[in-house]
């Protein structure tokens, strides 16, 4: 086993890889863990141990249901699992040879609320019965709302296996029963379209495999310095900052990613970085920047940088109907504004020196997201220095290091943790046991302050990420964190070591659904290092 | 249209961006560009100076013997898909229509007429592959107008349908999807007979998904048979009913294929024209048989090769054979016989012993199992394939129907058909894509007929392989490990020798297939950039897809 970047090597690649050794023989014929292959863990989970089988044409119900699925949501979720579950191997068992008594003909689903809108909190409980106590050869699925349902199909999927006796689908050891729902509302994952430019498909197949870990949040990260690849019928020429004529999104396209997104029961967060990471604007606009020479951060003495920033957020509530918008504000150098005599100028007359300048500009953006209708994310910077302006409306993203979130709700404000050493996707010496036992509540611990907590986010950023690796570098850390924002706390691993099993088959299980995620051994997206099992890797 | 980034930039990088900026405009403004933004190159085309629409509703008209065939409608509701993929579904543009205000005008083409004369569809090597393509605006009063598409056969027809997507592209000014340079004639067909990618199942289990990902991007590239490595001495993920416990050897009870996956993936890939070749590597790499019957192992302490004393052992390849028959249909099976190192026959006291009384030295009872090997395959009616060392070993022995499949170096197609075999061009140093070292431009200028110069002996390399060895690649990178360079070998397999070996293909290719390797990612295949060094690896910092 060659390690290339021993210096790099973080504690756990070494417990790790002895580990492996130790547990492979385990692992190899058990296809992973214990008693229970879900991911992320649910709230609570009892189960038996008898086999049913599903039938060739499992059938969706909702009998009880209230809810009309007059835009097919719950429908097309039924025919992603069935797709998903019959994925692996051909079907092709001999019926007649199972007990009838323990075929499931199908799966009945009662949802209480008719509502179908997606909105931050909403309600995303589930309970599964694996069969239906009242009807044994159906399975039973209930929940309040529709993307609860979602939730419940996809822990659903993952208890069922191809049988290579029986050629069927088996789910072994029901009865299950599973109650179950997230511990933050607030379960992200970052998508930098700027630096590389993602095609709609791949776009589309990162949100199919956030769905499968139960994450709930797409932060699009469009534009920012390298690139504007969003059209903007506003200001149709900010679209000349694309990387070039074929690296763009239509609004139509957009659109369609949040429609995408929202059948799967996520919410896009769409971000629009100012002042300090839009030099793409001036492409088209070179009059967004303070000067030829100096183009970045924004123009903060011209009018028309807010009436473009106002009309973007216009054509984005248009879009994005999540109720926050995600502001950047982050990594602002405030140095053209002083050089760039223009500017300074201002700034002289209006007696602000550049600190002033930039919460100026921070605050100014804030007003017009909140008329149009939008709450507002900040990067933390934006707290750090002027925390006492910011809109209490504000939710504070943290992301420089661990320890914000405290002093955020300590102030009263929202938060989400994204601390880099251990949530930034980006980092590939940040191991999957550090993205697992990032605790984001970590030091908080009034239950008011913990609250306001509202969740995390893992972050993707785009430098060294396109359509051939992204989802090796996303995968399988993402799911590391997606069982910490999802599973109650008393139910995590308190040693990530406890959950090497589970989350190798969870791994598999994504490789086998055609994502290209990872093995768990070495940095982030390595390449296996030998010949072996992927439950071994 | 320019890169936004303030870093410094080298010279090379410059240059990249020099060619970038000529090429882009041809998108928009120089439609007499020089480059034609297809691949593999088709053997003959012709252009305009038209551009047409093509309308989202896109239908099929089909005619002649083979028009009906399952083959060509599924492919043409795919091509449909792929094309209009970059575009959004109905539901979101009809709603941004509603809230910003667009209008569409009528499209030029609205239909695409696919001729196929013949209604045979066996997939076979040397299959014709030909079709000519012609795209133009319909005048209103010839008959043939719009997209037609003529081939002999349903895989012809595949091929065209396959150039007619990369003749497509999305306009973002129109929201439309467009063909530039109209009106196109195309009249295309291949080099090479067989245009191969190796899958290695061993090393690394692929899932049948993955599989299926990898044979669907293949016919992006033209390629047209898929050499399934199935087992080797790591794992034997197969089921094989005769010998049902050889599907022991597999790495674990998930990782496995039954025989009706097996089909599933033959299947599959005919639908897309592309043949799957089977290997049985023996009798070296084949120590996973032995989980399940140790008696095929010389001992319990050295495994392999195969033990070449047993009836037993030629049983089960018999049996193996038997089974793989039904599935595999394609007439060309490979044996293997690589790499095989017999100190086992030697040390183990009964091989040696059997050895003697057969007055073999391990070197002939190599030759005697592969050649006992090959009677098995031809009397299953199968054109038996075997690696290099076989030839190199014993030529005049091999059965003369065998194709010998090259990999150790240069050079070795010509002794091949110098002795009248015929040959398999992959050798390693360009053509091994587990060879990270080795840039695109090495894969694509690679010549499979390198130093034969007699028609008559060209004509038996049938063709040549990229070859992707799992031992450090999963389902999570064995994509951008093939993609983009099998791409650059794809090219190399289908398009005239002269067309594409001639100038500088800085100028020449390498702006096409960073077009290509984008058209790769957005149609969601992870091809990996163009320029790094070694393949694989990351983008080296934030840019365009088409410079890096």
């Amino acid at each position: 086993m060659v390690m290339m970047e021993r210096r790099e090597m973080n504690i756990w690649v070494v417990v790790l890889l002895v580990l492996f050794v130790l547990v492979e023989e385990v692992v190899s014929k058990k296809g992973g863990g214990g008693g229970v292959n879900i991911w992320p863990m649910p709230a609570s989970v009892s189960h038996g141990h008898k086999s049913f089988f599903m039938s060739k044409d499992f059938q969706l119900t909702t009998e009880g249901s209230n809810y009309k699925d007059a835009s097919c949501i719950l429908k097309d979720g039924f025919s992603r699992f069935l797709d998903v579950v019959g994925l692996a191997h051909v079907i092709e068992g001999d019926f007649s040879k199972i007990n009838a008594s323990t075929i499931l003909q199908g799966l009945n689903v009662v949802i209480s609320s008719q509502i179908d809108e997606l909105q931050y909190g909403v309600d995303e409980s589930y309970k599964l019965l694996i069969p239906s106590p009242q009807n044994p050869a159906l399975a039973h699925l209930e929940a309040k709302t529709v993307y609860g349902a979602l939730h419940g199909l996809q822990t659903f999927s993952q208890l069922c296996q191809f049988n290579f006796s029986s050629r069927v689908i088996e789910v072994s050891k029901t009865p299950w029963t599973i109650t179950d729902q997230p511990r933050f509302s607030f379960r992200g994952l970052l998508i930098d379209t700027s630096r590389h430019y993602q095609p709609l498909p791949t776009l589309k197949k990162v949100i199919d495999s956030m769905a499968y870990a139960k994450l709930n949040v797409f932060h699009w990260h469009i534009v920012d310095t390298q690139s504007f690849p969003l059209e903007i019928p506003s200001y149709p020429k900010l679209w000349d900052g694309a990387y070039s004529i074929l690296e763009r999104y239509t609004v139509a396209d957009a659109a369609e990613i949040v429609r995408y997104a929202q059948r799967r029961g996520i919410n896009v967060l769409a971000e629009l970085d100012v002042p300090g990471h839009a030099l793409s604007w001036g492409k088209g606009y070179p009059s967004l920047w303070p000067s030829k020479d100096c183009q970045q951060p924004l123009d903060v003495s011209n009018e028309f940088s807010f009436k473009v920033i106002d009309g973007i957020l216009s054509d984005f509530s248009k879009i994005f109907k999540f109720k926050f918008v995600h502001l950047g504000g982050d990594e602002v150098n405030t140095g053209c504004w002083t050089t760039t005599p223009h500017v300074s100028k201002w700034l002289e007359k209006r007696g602000m020196n550049e600190k002033q300048a930039y919460e100026y500009f921070v605050l100014r953006a804030q007003k017009i997201a909140l008329s149009h209708g939008y709450e507002i994310v900040n990067w933390e910077e934006t707290f750090n220095n002027f925390g006492n302006k910011l809109n209490p409306k504000t939710v504070v993203h943290n992301w420089l290091g661990g320890g914000v979130a405290q002093k955020v709700v300590a102030a009263g404000l929202r938060c989400i943790v994204s601390n880099q050493d251990k949530w930034y996707l980006d980092h590939l010496d940040a191991l999957w046991p550090d993205f697992y036992m990032n605790e984001p509540l970590t030091n908080i611990t009034d239950p008011k302050q913990q609250k306001l907590v509202i969740g995390g986010e893992v972050c993707m950023w785009g430098e060294t990420v396109d359509t051939s690796d992204i989802e090796q570098t996303i995968w399988p850390r993402a799911a590391a964190a997606a069982e910490r924002l999802w599973t109650p706390y008393d139910n995590l691993a308190k040693d990530p070591v406890e959950v090497i099993g589970r989350l190798t088959n969870f791994r598999c299980l994504l490789n086998r659904r055609g994502v290209a995620a990872a093995p768990l051994i070495g940095l982030g997206r390595s390449a296996p290092i030998e010949p072996g099992s992927c439950y071994a890797q | 249209m320019s890169l936004n980034s303030s870093k410094p930039i080298t010279i090379f990088f410059t240059a990249i961006l020099a060619l970038f900026f000529t090429f882009s405009l041809s998108f928009s403004v120089d439609l007499d560009q020089s480059l034609t933004y297809l691949w593999p190159l088709p053997a003959q085309f012709t252009s305009g100076n038209d551009t047409l629409s093509v309308d989202p509703d896109l239908s099929l008209s089909v005619s002649g013997n083979g028009g009906r065939s399952r083959i060509v409608k599924e492919a043409f509701y795919r091509y449909k898909a792929i094309i209009f993929k970059q575009s959004s579904s109905r539901a979101a543009s009809v709603y941004i229509k509603n809230v910003f205000r667009g209008m569409r005008s009528g499209d030029d083409i609205t239909k695409l007429s696919i001729i196929v004369n013949s209604d045979n569809e066996e997939l076979q090597l040397g299959v014709d592959e030909s079709y000519s393509l012609f795209v133009a605006k319909n005048s209103g009063h010839s008959i043939i107008g719009e997209a037609t598409i003529e081939a002999n056969t349903v895989y012809g027809a595949l091929r065209g349908l396959e150039t007619f997507s990369q003749l497509c592209s999305f306009d973002f000014e129109t929201k439309s999807v467009q063909v530039y340079k109209a009106p196109w004639y195309i009249q295309d067909e291949p080099r090479f007979a067989f245009r191969g990618l190796m899958l290695d199942t061993s090393r690394h289990y692929l899932p049948l998904d993955v599989i299926k990902e990898i044979i669907e991007s293949m016919s992006y590239a033209k390629l047209n048979v898929l050499h399934w490595h199935i087992l080797d001495e790591e794992s034997f993920p197969l089921e094989v009913p005769s010998y049902p416990k050889l599907w022991q050897g597999a790495y674990t009870m998930w990782e496995r294929y039954t025989v009706d996956d097996a089909y599933e993936i033959v299947s599959f890939a005919k639908m897309r024209g592309i043949n799957v070749m089977a290997e049985v590597d023996v009798p070296g790499h084949a120590e996973s048989w032995g989980a399940g019957y140790p008696d095929l192992w010389p001992s319990s302490t050295c495994k392999e090769p195969l033990d070449v004393t047993k009836n037993f052992t030629f049983d089960v390849i018999s049996g193996i054979l038997a089974d793989m028959r039904k599935i595999f249909l394609f007439e060309l099976f490979h044996l293997g016989g690589d790499e095989v190192n017999t100190d086992c026959w030697n040390s183990t006291p009964h091989v040696k012993q059997w050895l003697q009384d057969h007055n073999m030295t391990t070197k002939e009872a190599y030759q005697y199992f592969v050649l006992k090997a090959q009677e098995i395959a031809i009397s299953k009616n199968w054109t038996p394939v075997n690696w290099e060392e076989t030839f190199n070993t014993f030529a005049t022995k091999l059965n003369p129907q065998t194709v010998v499949h090259n990999w150790l170096g240069p050079g070795v197609c010509p002794k091949v058909v110098a002795k009248g075999f015929k040959c398999i061009y992959s050798n390693q140093g360009v053509w091994y894509l587990d060879h990270l070292d080795v840039p695109w431009d090495n894969t694509y200028a690679a010549e499979p007929l390198e130093g034969i110069d007699e028609a008559s002996q060209q004509q038996l390399v049938i063709g040549g392989e990229v070859c992707m060895w799992g031992e450090t690649a999963d389902a999570s990178n064995v994509q951008q490990t093939i993609w983009p360079r099998a791409a650059a070998a794809a090219e190399r397999l289908w398009s005239r020798r002269e067309a594409i070996s001639t100038g500088n293909i800085t100028l020449t290719a390498l702006p096409r297939f960073h077009y290509f390797r984008c058209l790769l990612n957005r149609r969601g295949v992870q091809a990996a950039p163009v320029t790094n060094f070694y393949a694989r690896q990351p983008p080296t910092g934030a840019g365009s897809c088409y410079v890096q």
